[in-house]
């Protein structure tokens, strides 16, 4: 198989990857009936797998899950989840036959050996789902001509997906149809009714491509998703440790800080994340993060840059084939850090301490968002798909790390996304060690300790107006608006 | 506890909108106190200060002992939320049953031979290996208590002792109380003058943030003006009016509302209930029993769509038989529902007014534009509950008996065609309980709504309920 973007002319690649756009809430008044009294057959009962699937059925469609034999007969937990929630479950031989839809929510590094399986099994024109699509794009799997290939991705873990249904609403979702594989046009009536179905319609869907979706996937899970705060952390503690910040104090500081200070750019992008500060302290994250967005950009191009010619998922599968021997190497060289090693302290840190304290982390949340912002924008990624796969979802992992630390949200994360977190800490820790060495605790662990909170004004005006004016921020507030606008009625 | 707990005019703030004021207030070795008054009157507080929750402004609070244990509704809510946040099911794509009971236990007290003792006392010893996600409200409850005694506290607090427990339980819980108040210090937060126990020695009645009186139940006046307080007149009540037009589309009156045929609900180590029948006609009101664990919740979910097995069962329910293709919204437009378990998921930023108002669509949270006459409705409904000066406070500010209170409006609001209340007196105080039954009373007395209503209490009979089905929790 080879890599399908490639195979592409440049025209093309441009067109795939500058696809992506909201869709009028008005496209979706017909909710999922267009799968209404077909089958759906979803293979893999994970969080997302059986999330999706009881949201599907309580909007009226008929939902069963496809499991190898073996995990029927052994009873194990997929078979338990799906069967404890009252729905069907047959082999694949016996199930996929006869559906109309197969939604494929098994991890990335499984889909080849998964589709490869289930492709002969489907009947004459039906439709493949896939919620990622690395393996089309990067693995170049080719899908029979008369099935139809669509992609239906909430932008949000499984629990959530269910929460938010649950409570009459729904999670932001990105749809797109493989136009290799759309032979009797009805990719986005599958798709659109798919996203209904999972109450997706009601927080805003997105269509975009799979090409638009894996590239920008990659580079935003990669660089500042985990790459950036796997950096972050290690460089944040061991800089505390070094200046002998109580080392409880500190794994802590570094633990749930990210969780905390990226609550703030959810509700209110960078511009809000900032406003947290005291005035001293903005104007000294803006220069930290400038310094930083110059000192990272060369590496920041050079992912997207690997990403786009493949060598980045060549890479990757070279490693899967080895039977992830690097992978598996960097996880237990993360496990074995010193931040992942020391406990948090009980101690309560209040919650605006963390931004005081934590001015650099701060700055490198504002360096890594704008960077791999502006990475993919140059490289012909639409700023809303841009957006989603920085700014969007940086909360989402912080809240991982929050729980479980670095060496537990690499080992659950996707494994691309697990992947590129260890290339890009092997590059970034060597990069920042200059920039580090002049760093005190004043930026990490003690706050800045002034007498005076006084800042020039012509800087602080000249600070705030880059901020805000930064194109993360005016596509952040269109975006954010769409679903506040819906959420928030006062 | 061998000193005095002396409380001398203390003003304790809680957070912006709350603080007792001006306290007085003095516990004595072999006391046994009870804390009564109506929802928002800071029953809640005060046993909460002392635990040492809240900051004191003025005055001076004496005497705390190290170690209070402490049943609430309030640490029964923030162990469900801890368990929400250990629900890793997103990051290990295993899908979590919740800690085992066991687990919870061990996390307090390493002593196992106290550890059964107690579980024993309790009678939950055979639920050790449960899931915390699968016990009933009832018998999460039980588990609390047992985790406040296994820490060998210096003194027990309990808000709400018989909250959520059946009518087979309470005097079980009742006597071991009484048993553990001979040498445990203990204060009682009493929400009903009825479930007052005889051996309360003492009690303290709160009004806005103030202690009221104190009354010697030894004393048989005071404790016939108490109850004299206690008595409320909820005589001219008039439900708000449904919207015309805009409620759900009606439904053929020959058909049962509800029909159940054989129904179970099974998990691969756990049979709730089986060869289940239940037929509601419209007008039909039923009043739902059984101890706790008997599968009540789970049947009642069934119904409303809630539980995932209403798929592989018999279910024709308001029109539609389950799983012929209609979506949950075609089942819950026709359905208000109150339970405790609704109360725990009801957690979004929100006003007090629009929780009244989502009851219009179905939704936790309101994520649609409401009407003018929506907003009307939901003033007066916020009236009738005495709480239109909270209209836009946020909900989650509110006591938790005035967000019951809330959530019962919400489900009224709309005028369903079956109205389901499990337990809405869960947690509510006299006054506020009284006042429910008698918007209850008025809806049976309607023809448009069916009312499901479950309950632990005798005392709570509604008159116009005349069909009882009872879940025997045999298994």
């Amino acid at each position: 198989m080879a890599n399908y973007f490639n195979t592409l002319p440049l025209r093309e690649q441009l067109a795939q990857l500058g696809k992506c756009e909201f869709m009028d809430p008005a496209e979706f008044t017909d909710g999922a009936t267009y799968l209404a009294g077909k089958k759906l057959v979803i293979i893999g009962c994970g969080s997302q797998g059986l999330n999706q699937g009881l949201n599907l059925r309580d909007s009226g469609l008929d939902v069963s899950y496809a499991l190898r034999e073996a995990a029927i007969r052994d009873q194990r937990q997929s078979w338990k989840n799906a069967t404890e929630n009252g729905f069907t479950v047959g082999t694949p031989e016996e199930l996929i036959p006869q559906a109309d839809l197969v939604l494929n929510l098994t991890p990335d590094k499984q889909h080849s050996a998964v589709v490869t399986e289930t492709v002969p099994l489907m009947k004459k024109n039906s439709c493949l789902a896939y919620s990622h699509g690395f393996n089309i794009v990067e693995e170049g799997m080719q899908v029979r001509d008369d099935i139809t290939v669509i992609m239906v991705a909430p932008k949000c873990p499984g629990t959530e997906v269910r929460e938010e249904y649950k409570r009459g609403f729904g999670v932001p979702t990105l749809i797109a149809v493989h136009e290799d594989n759309d032979p009797r046009g009805e990719g986005l009536a599958i798709a659109k009714a798919y996203a209904a179905g999972t109450g997706g319609h009601k927080a805003g869907v997105l269509m975009s491509s799979f090409i638009a979706e894996v590239k920008s996937d990659l580079m935003g899970e990669q660089t500042i998703l985990c790459g950036m705060l796997q950096t972050g952390s290690l460089l944040c503690f061991d800089k505390m440790i070094e200046m002998n910040v109580e080392p409880g104090y500190a794994a802590k500081l570094v633990q749930i800080g990210w969780e905390t200070i990226t609550e703030a750019l959810k509700h209110g992008g960078i511009t809000n994340m900032m406003d947290r500060l005291s005035n001293p302290a903005k104007l000294k994250a803006f220069d930290l993060a400038e310094e930083l967005k110059t000192i990272m950009r060369p590496l920041y191009n050079k992912h997207m840059d690997d990403i786009m010619a493949g060598d980045f998922s060549e890479g990757m599968m070279e490693d899967w084939a080895n039977d992830d021997a690097k992978l598996l190497a960097w996880r237990k060289e993360t496990g074995e850090t010193a931040f992942e090693t020391t406990p948090a302290s009980d101690q309560e840190i209040p919650e605006q301490e963390y931004f005081d304290h934590g001015i650099l982390m701060v700055a490198m949340v504002k360096a890594g968002v704008e960077l791999a912002f502006e990475t993919m924008t140059a490289a012909g990624i639409k700023e809303e798909s841009a957006y989603y796969e920085s700014l969007h979802e940086t909360p989402l992992i912080a809240n991982t790390i929050a729980r479980k630390k670095l060496f537990e949200m690499n080992s659950t994360i996707s494994d691309t996304a697990e992947y590129g977190c260890y290339l890009y800490n092997h590059a970034c820790l060597p990069l920042l060690s200059d920039f580090m060495s002049r760093i005190d605790t004043d930026v990490i662990g003690r706050g800045l300790d002034l007498d005076d909170d006084g800042v020039d004004n012509q800087l602080l005006i000249e600070a705030n107006r880059a901020i805000r004016s930064h194109p993360v921020e005016a596509i952040g507030q269109t975006l954010r608006g769409y679903m506040s606008a819906m959420k928030k009625i006062t | 506890m061998l000193n005095n707990i002396i409380f001398d005019r203390a003003c304790i703030q809680f957070n912006e909108s709350f603080s007792l004021r001006e306290i007085d207030w003095v516990i004595e070795p072999g006391q046994v106190w009870a804390i009564m008054g109506a929802s928002g009157s800071g029953k809640s507080a005060l046993a909460a200060a002392l635990a040492g929750a809240g900051r004191v402004t003025a005055g001076t609070l004496r005497g705390l002992v190290a170690d209070t244990g402490v049943v609430s509704l309030e640490s029964q809510a923030a162990l469900i939320e801890r368990e929400r946040l250990r629900d890793d099911s997103d990051i290990t794509d295993r899908i979590n049953e919740g800690t085992p009971a066991r687990e919870i236990l061990d996390e307090v007290c390493a002593n196992a031979k106290l550890q059964s003792r107690l579980t024993r006392l309790f009678g939950i010893d055979s639920l050790l290996d449960r899931g915390f996600g699968k016990l009933s409200t009832g018998e999460t409850r039980k588990l609390l208590f047992i985790r406040a005694l296994a820490s060998k506290p210096d003194m027990l607090v309990i808000d709400g002792p018989f909250e959520g427990l059946d009518a087979r339980t309470v005097p079980v819980i009742s006597k071991i109380l009484r048993n553990l108040a001979n040498d445990l210090p203990m204060v009682l937060v009493i929400n009903r003058l009825d479930e007052l126990p005889e051996f309360v020695s003492h009690i303290a009645l709160l009004e806005k943030g103030r202690i009221k009186t104190t009354v010697n139940s030894s004393d048989t006046t005071a404790m016939a003006a108490l109850s004299q307080l206690f008595h409320l007149q909820t005589a001219d009540i008039q439900i708000p009016a449904a919207i015309p037009g805009e409620s759900a589309p009606p439904l053929d009156c020959n058909k049962p509302l509800v029909n159940i045929r054989n129904a179970s609900v099974r998990y691969t180590d756990n049979l709730v209930f089986e060869n289940l029948n239940w037929r509601i006609e419209p007008g039909q009101h039923w009043q739902l029993t059984g101890p706790n664990g008997s599968g009540k919740t789970s049947l009642l979910n069934l119904v409303t769509g809630d539980h995932p097995q209403c798929y592989v069962n018999d279910i024709f329910v308001c029109g539609h038989q389950r799983g012929s293709g209609e979506s949950i919204w075609d089942i819950k437009q026709h359905i208000g529902y109150v339970s405790s378990a609704l109360h725990w998921d009801y957690r979004v930023s929100i006003s007090c007014k629009n929780v009244i108002i989502s009851g219009f669509y179905d939704s936790i949270g309101l994520y649609a534009k409401a009407t003018d006459l929506q907003q009307e409705i939901a003033v007066q409904w916020l009236e009738i509950l005495g709480l239109q000066a909270r209209a836009g406070q946020p909900f989650n500010q509110l006591s938790h008996g005035d967000q019951h209170l809330l959530l019962i409006a919400r489900a009224m609001v709309k005028h369903p065609h079956l109205l389901i209340l499990d337990e809405p007196c869960f947690g509510l105080d006299d006054l506020s309980r009284q006042l429910v039954l008698a918007l209850i009373e008025k809806i049976c007395g309607g023809s448009e709504t069916t009312v499901i209503y479950v309950n632990h209490h005798a005392q709570d009979q509604i008159n116009g309920i005349n069909n009882y089905l009872t879940l025997d929790g045999a298994t």
